[in-house]
């Protein structure tokens, strides 16, 4: 339901205070972007697609944008599947508990993912932590290595996105009365039902804003998968960066960005709206 | 209290503590089928512990419930059929009025028609039908409540608790809504226990009233034997205004006990040993300007407070005693301060406790 306001947005002064950040992002930011991605449909006859059609046609590109896309949905689902349950803690956790819970989970943060990526590099080696660990236990009979495979890059990326996934689900599960799981209680409904029925579509503008944040940084992320995989698993953010780089192609470069660019806000938007749709039907 | 019936209600010896502070010690309650009792007290006296404990949303350390003769103590909230009125309502913000009554009844897997018509007839007790669709968000206090305690009725528990339900309302509102809900359950039949600060709401609503201090139950009783005869001095301060004088036994004779107070010798009904340290009271509207009862005292009048249908009197007195009259016929109209004052009651009338 929409507050009534007593001034449109046009004649309220406030929307002044934006105007910095707006030319901000517009002139230094926007434009430049625009006008990189320009250059994608742009050849030597005037305004073309034929970049794109190039790009789709060669089968290794369509195994990169495969590559992009699959990567960034598991690092997604396992931010989910770990985040959802840490940020219902977190919520409910006491003060000084979530105090430090906070401290563990943005200080990360202040580390940059370059040096992340390098301590992934010594956690996921043959002698690393993990391959230790699951010989340890018996699940593995002797060491691997989990650095420079798709698995590898999941797990680190998916610990460099956490927070982003924590961090708004948290905000949103804090804001909900736990009298309401109550009230489901002696309403006659079990402890799952109460979970789909209420919790779920509640926290779900939350899930839709974390799922938008760490599919959006791991669709397009560079430096975690230049360290973490290499050079022979190739995604739409390595393929753009090495076109302007290496290849000196600002064509090819431009093309690869206007798709990721694409995918990513398609993927972003479209399950927001399925979320929202899914949310308002239950 | 004797029971001559099992109760439909009935909690035995619940203990509850909360690290060190023990907030529940044994408390036994029991609710007759279609009764309305509720529970009275200050804040930090156990009542919404209590009423916790019966909803199943808080464990017991010792004790048991029962609800229609079966052992419910160890069930989960959601297998015990009592409905709970929430202090802030707790509806469900991302549901319709309609899909908040109808949540139980889907959780409990009813037909779509036994739905549809379950939460038709309860908005129309709860006069809602015209927000069915409307969110509970675009709702105000008043009718945020009706969709709680519509909700709560819907899937017809057996026993409906109710958590300070007016505590949000205005006082107007509030006065109405008392009654419209009083009628309601009356006419359904529904057994429910009321938790409450307010004395007023108390005695407005209840079949009876358990008045509860620090964890216990100090009496159980009808609203009018508990104004009449409140068992203890707390009592007698929680539930209405009342005279108090400190005073001490001379000894016992015939049932009375002598008192003496400030306001020379007193006699009460009771049984209280020599030098005994006693408080004597006795209710304001009890108490006669003028026409002597049983005995008389002389009092100078301190404040007169005109209340349109009444006048309430304060008397000077010692430090710690109260003495104050309420009536409704001053022929000289009110006086003012500082006159001597002739006032009486009867020895019936006249309420006697140790010295708290």
């Amino acid at each position: 339901m929409k507050p009534a306001t007593a001034l449109s947005p046009w004649r309220d002064p406030v929307v002044l205070l934006a105007v910095p950040a707006l030319l901000y992002l517009v002139l230094l930011y926007a434009l430049p972007l625009l006008w990189l991605l320009a250059k994608s449909f742009v050849g030597p006859d005037g305004l073309t697609l034929r970049p794109y059609v190039d790009f789709f046609a060669d089968p290794f590109n369509w195994r990169v944008v495969w590559n992009t896309l699959g990567i960034a949905l598991w690092v997604t689902l396992v931010c989910l599947v770990i985040g959802y349950p840490a940020a219902f803690a977190l919520a409910r956790a006491g003060a000084a508990l979530q105090i430090a819970m906070l401290v563990a989970i943005i200080l990360p943060l202040s580390v940059g993912v370059v040096v992340k990526s390098f301590a992934w590099q010594i956690v996921l080696r043959r002698d690393g932590v993990i391959s230790q660990f699951l010989v340890g236990i018996g699940l593995w009979d002797e060491p691997q290595r989990l650095l420079f495979t798709e698995t590898g890059l999941v797990l680190g990326a998916a610990n460099i996105f956490l927070p982003f996934m924590i961090l708004p689900i948290y905000s949103v599960v804090k804001l909900i009365d736990p009298r309401l799981l109550e009230a489901g209680a002696t309403l006659g409904a079990a402890p799952l039902y109460r979970f789909v029925k209420i919790m779920l579509p509640l926290t779900l503008p939350g899930v839709v804003s974390g799922v938008a944040f760490v599919f959006s940084m791991s669709v397009s992320m560079y430096v975690i998968p230049s360290l973490l995989i290499g050079d022979r698993f190739q995604t739409l953010s390595t393929l753009t960066g090495r076109s302007f780089l290496f290849m000196r192609n600002e064509q090819l470069g431009s093309t690869t960005a206007v798709i990721l660019l694409a995918l990513a806000v398609g993927v972003v938007v479209g399950s927001s709206w399925l979320a929202r749709r899914l949310g308002s039907s239950t | 209290m004797v029971h001559l019936q099992p109760s439909f209600l009935d909690v035995a010896g619940a203990e509850k503590s909360f690290g060190a502070a023990t907030v529940l010690g044994g408390v036994d309650l029991g609710v007759a089928q279609g009764e309305f009792v509720s529970l009275l007290g200050p804040s930090g006296c156990g009542k919404t512990t209590l009423l916790r404990i019966v909803a199943g949303l808080l464990g017991v350390d010792r004790g048991t419930v029962k609800l229609d003769g079966k052992d419910i103590t160890a069930l989960p909230p959601h297998r015990r059929d009592v409905g709970v009125v929430f202090q802030n309502y707790a509806l469900f913000p991302h549901l319709t009025v309609a899909e908040n009554v109808a949540f139980g009844l889907k959780a409990h897997r009813r037909s779509a028609t036994e739905i549809r018509e379950a939460v038709k007839r309860f908005l129309e007790l709860v006069h809602l039908s015209d927000f069915a669709d409307r969110s509970v968000r675009a709702l105000s206090g008043g009718q945020q409540q009706r969709v709680a305690v519509a909700r709560a009725l819907a899937v017809r528990p057996k026993l409906l608790l109710l958590d300070e339900p007016f505590s949000a309302l205005d006082r107007k509102l509030r006065e109405a809504m008392q009654i419209d809900l009083r009628r309601l359950l009356r006419e359904l039949g529904t057994t429910s226990v009321f938790v409450t600060h307010d004395q007023e709401e108390a005695l407005t609503m209840s079949d009876r009233i358990a008045v509860m201090n620090r964890g216990a139950i100090e009496q159980l009783d009808t609203p009018e034997a508990i104004y009449r005869r409140p068992a203890t001095a707390f009592a007698l301060e929680f539930v209405g205004l009342s005279s108090r004088l400190a005073g001490t036994s001379l000894g016992t004779e015939n049932g009375l006990v002598h008192v003496e107070t400030a306001f020379g010798r007193l006699v009460a009904p009771g049984s209280f040993i020599k030098g005994a340290p006693v408080l004597l009271a006795v209710r304001p509207e009890r108490i006669k300007v003028d026409a002597p009862g049983d005995f008389a005292l002389t009092a100078r009048l301190r404040d007169a407070v005109f209340q349109g249908s009444k006048v309430q009197l304060h008397f000077e007195t010692r430090a710690g005693d109260q003495l104050m009259v309420e009536t409704a016929d001053l022929p000289q109209g009110v006086p003012a301060p500082g006159t001597e004052m002739k006032l009486g009651w009867a020895v019936a009338d006249t309420l006697l406790y140790p010295a708290p």
